[in-house]
């Protein structure tokens, strides 16, 4: 049980480490084009390897949690967008027993999907105005080249112990 | 068994249905303009803003010890220029004195009102930033001032380079700064800054919207016989409810007829830098008595 705990403790210190330290690791021409989101990574994982509805809740907690803290426009688009982003890979990669190739496309499409939605959505509410192909070329693109380094560093050691996760709950049901 | 399923899958299609439309009018509702925060708002954004700030002060040092290394070199070149803009600043004082107590003087005489004399002492609040939001469309930042230190919404926020952004909401002891490369004419919440150029007060535009894709700012509603040229510097003109006179926004760099003619447009480029951010100041003006 004390595992899940971790689990949420890690997301709020991933949470932490990205509106803190990660700006100061960036190049300073980075910084305004580079927008990672470490939280949305490890959601994905928890919905390949665990459960979409838990990555699901999750999504919107951390996601609440960031539209509350950078309070810009309005409340709602990163709960929203993290959430169904989480839910959606869960669903149509539905194999606990993923390889890497397949956690990695995973990690691609998620954010792909997750930066074109959080577009589309500011695209509504005409909260901004660049074309969408500008947008890919200069955010979502750079985006997903650091959302796949993260993944790639954090894919054993977070795999192994969503796994035991897994096992413990599967023990417990079958207790 | 088939019975179930259909039961099942229909209440999912019926759960996403419903959070849809939850999230769109939480959206809805939270875009236009609001009084002031919730309480579970404020506490939760000062309880991660106190994390944060434990994160974010040493990274900013360590980094900075980091690029002060690398600009080794630069520092006697800009202790020099240093020298240069002291010896300026101490002449200008000499005058700047002479010509407020002359000020002051003719005030007294002309018998000025209590508010009238206040109007421009403008008070900086030194802040420290406590978090950046990495998203590249809601840039904003968390700063350690809230409430309790009279931070209101809609002050002006200044780096040492120039005007960086705008209080949007504040909580107890943190508040948050929506930066002005949000600005866009078409924004409820999007408050246009009147400006003016620091050596050239005739000029006199509005500034309204950010240019993602150049970087720029955008001036518009510019007179046609205005005086305004390249490489003009622009500071806001004041304005007494928004932003305080005098705000240094940034220098024009292309000045054109705008489409529907009879007025210019300026593109203006920052003069903030909106990157490695760690002090800034919030301008409070005088209370203005209703």
């Amino acid at each position: 049980m004390v595992r899940k705990q971790v689990l949420i403790l890690l997301l709020f210190v991933l949470f932490l480490l990205e509106g803190t330290i990660v700006p100061w690791l960036l190049p300073g021409s980075w910084q305004n084009v580079i927008s990672p989101n470490l939280v949305l990574i490890v959601l994905l994982f928890v919905s390949v390897y665990h459960h979409r509805h838990t990555a699901l809740v999750l999504g919107i907690i951390f996601g609440i949690l960031h539209d509350v803290v950078f309070y810009g426009d309005m409340i709602g688009t990163y709960s929203f967008v993290m959430g169904v982003t989480a839910y959606i890979m869960g669903f149509i990669f539905r194999m606990p027993r993923a390889q890497m190739p397949v956690m990695m496309t995973v990690i691609i499409l998620g954010s792909l999907l997750f930066d074109s939605l959080l577009y589309g959505i500011y695209r509504v509410f005409s909260l901004t105005a660049v074309p969408y192909n500008w947008n890919l070329l200069h955010h979502i693109l750079p985006d997903l080249v650091v959302h796949f380094v993260f993944g790639l560093i954090i894919y054993v050691p977070l795999r192994k112990q969503l796994e035991k996760l897994g096992k413990r709950a599967k023990m417990e049901k079958a207790a | 068994m088939l019975e179930l399923f259909k039961l099942l899958g229909n209440k999912r299609l019926f759960v996403i249905l419903i959070g849809l439309v939850m999230f769109i009018a939480l959206m809805g509702f939270t875009l236009g303009p609001r009084a002031s925060l919730s309480w579970p708002e404020k506490f939760l954004r000062d309880t991660v803003g106190f994390a944060q700030n434990i994160f974010y002060k040493p990274a900013g040092y360590i980094a900075g010890l980091f690029k002060d290394i690398a600009n080794m070199r630069d520092i006697y070149k800009e202790n020099e220029e240093l020298k240069i803009a002291l010896a300026h600043y101490t002449r200008d004082k000499v005058k700047y004195n002479l010509m407020e107590e002359e000020n002051k003087n003719l005030e007294e005489k002309l018998h000025f009102t209590n508010a009238q004399k206040e109007r421009n002492n403008y008070t900086y609040h030194i802040t420290q930033v406590v978090s950046v939001n990495s998203d590249t469309v809601n840039r904003s930042l968390v700063i350690d001032l809230g409430e309790r230190d009279g931070i209101k919404v809609g002050q002006s926020v200044i780096s040492s380079e120039g005007l960086v952004g705008v209080i949007s909401h504040v909580s107890n002891f943190t508040s948050t700064v929506k930066l002005i490369t949000t600005m866009d004419a078409k924004d409820p919440n999007s408050n246009g800054i009147s400006a003016t150029a620091l050596d050239n007060h005739k000029v006199f535009g509005i500034i309204e919207s950010y240019d993602e894709v150049s970087k720029t700012l955008q001036m518009t509603q510019i007179k046609e016989d205005d005086p305004i040229k390249v490489g003009d510097t622009i500071v806001s003109a004041g304005d007494p409810s928004k932003y305080p006179q005098g705000l240094i926004i940034g220098e024009v760099t292309k000045v054109q007829v705008s489409p529907f003619g009879k007025t210019k447009t300026a593109t203006i480029k920052p003069a903030a830098e909106f990157q490695d951010w760690k002090l800034l100041f919030v301008v409070s003006q005088p209370e203005v008595p209703q």
